[in-house]
């Protein structure tokens, strides 16, 4: 004869398995619940979230300090802001474009405050000074760098983070076909800046 | 560069470019923590707090949870050697790990209260059943917390971790009551709760934590 408890916890096994799905802690209870102050749904949420984000804002930064107070400013604007999620975009997408928001200001300052040390710096450096050949490594991130925002931005997100054009759409707030033309526009800009590469 | 050979550094560019490192996602996270959650402008009086969203009174004792983790008060002991001068940030924070323990403490036996209360209150075996839309509501919200917990470092305590994944078993049936409602699912529930001594040790588990305050 069968062990009565044997069978039960294989049927609720099997029952589980069936029902469990339907009650995940899913994305739009926790987010009620970070708004009500919860920081275990708020940790949650960003454990979703913040690999991805970190990974962007590296990504776009290259500099580790960087990109950790990017990810850190985006999260604490939406936590901020969660109430005005209104859920008529994935909470990612919602995310993504707080995130490309706070890395463009930064980008722009940085240029603001670039721009004004080399005006300084500019009689500090001899004029003559030997430079090395720089390797292809080198050559990708100036030509990447090179890039106007868009074109950037664009390319760093579908060339290098994986992201679809249908995301990228709808992160940045365009048609697709822009986001497709940009793409396209950025690698030509990159195969000229790389075609005078020798190796 | 050749066409080809461009292609092949487009193909290469996520391995080349700005490869990111891991994501320090514990320091992130106490940053962001601190500006969101403990930013005393968006923190209104402790009372109307609780009373405008009881379940903040869970949540903030849930990540203490998660501070006792990171604190170990056992490190803050006392060694035989005298505190140094500097050591008064040490007894502020033993101090605060005190407070977090007590806040952490009311607000599992609060969860445990409230599972136990829909337990006890489930509808007999035989009770012919116009399904019983509450009871499955608010196990299902009992669930999120279980699952939160389970996530958290309360989990860490063997004892309460399987009386957890028992609960999660529970309440995810009764969470099922709401669409469908039928003399075996309540059988199934009870023997679980019966067979898994769950309420007794619910019990148990709430006046542990009650003799402990």
């Amino acid at each position: 004869m069968s062990d009565p408890r044997v069978e039960l916890n294989s049927k609720w096994s099997r029952r589980r398995t069936a029902v469990d799905n339907d009650h995940r802690v899913n994305e739009s209870q926790l987010i009620a619940r970070v708004i009500a102050g919860d920081r275990v749904a708020g940790r949650a949420l960003y454990d979703t979230h913040a690999p991805r984000v970190y990974s962007l804002a590296y990504r776009m930064s290259g500099d580790p300090e960087r990109a950790r107070d990017f990810t850190q400013d985006t999260f604490i604007r939406a936590f901020a802001r969660l109430s005005q999620f209104r859920g008529d975009a994935a909470f990612s997408t919602w995310l993504h474009r707080i995130v490309v928001t706070v890395i463009s200001n930064a980008r722009r300052s940085d240029v603001r405050f670039a721009r004004e040390v080399e005006l300084d710096e500019a009689n500090l450096i001899e004029a003559n000074a030997p430079e090395a050949e720089p390797d292809l490594k080198e050559c990708i991130a100036r030509a990447v760098e090179n890039l106007s925002e868009v074109y950037r931005t664009t390319l760093i997100m579908h060339d290098i983070e994986g992201y679809t054009h249908a995301e990228i759409a709808e992160i940045l707030g365009v048609p697709e076909g822009t986001s497709k033309s940009r793409l396209s526009a950025a690698r030509g800009q990159l195969r000229q800046e790389l075609a005078a590469f020798k190796e | 560069m050749d066409e080809k050979r461009f292609d092949e550094v487009l193909r290469d560019l996520p391995r080349s470019f700005n490869p990111p490192a891991q994501p320090p996602l514990d320091d992130m996270w106490a940053v962001i923590e601190d500006a969101h959650f403990n930013a005393p402008a968006s923190v209104p009086s402790h009372r109307r707090m609780i009373r405008q969203a009881p379940w903040l009174a869970a949540a903030a004792a849930l990540v203490i949870g998660i501070g006792i983790g990171r604190y170990n008060p056992r490190s803050a002991k006392t060694s035989d050697n005298p505190p140094p001068p500097m050591m008064a940030s040490a007894r502020e924070l033993a101090s605060d790990t005190s407070a977090v323990v007590d806040a952490y403490r009311d607000q599992t036996s609060h969860y445990l209260g409230q599972a136990a209360a829909l337990l006890i209150s489930l509808p007999a075996k035989d009770a012919s059943g116009t399904a019983d839309a509450r009871f499955a509501g608010k196990a299902a919200e009992l669930l999120v917390t279980t699952r939160l917990l389970m996530d958290s470092p309360a989990a860490q305590d063997p004892k309460l971790r399987s009386l957890l994944d028992d609960l999660e078993l529970v309440l995810v049936q009764i969470a099922r009551l709401r669409s469908e409602r039928s003399r075996s699912d309540l059988d199934l529930i009870h023997q679980a709760v019966e067979q898994g001594d769950v309420l007794s040790r619910l019990n148990s588990a709430v006046a542990t934590n009650q003799s402990s305050e």
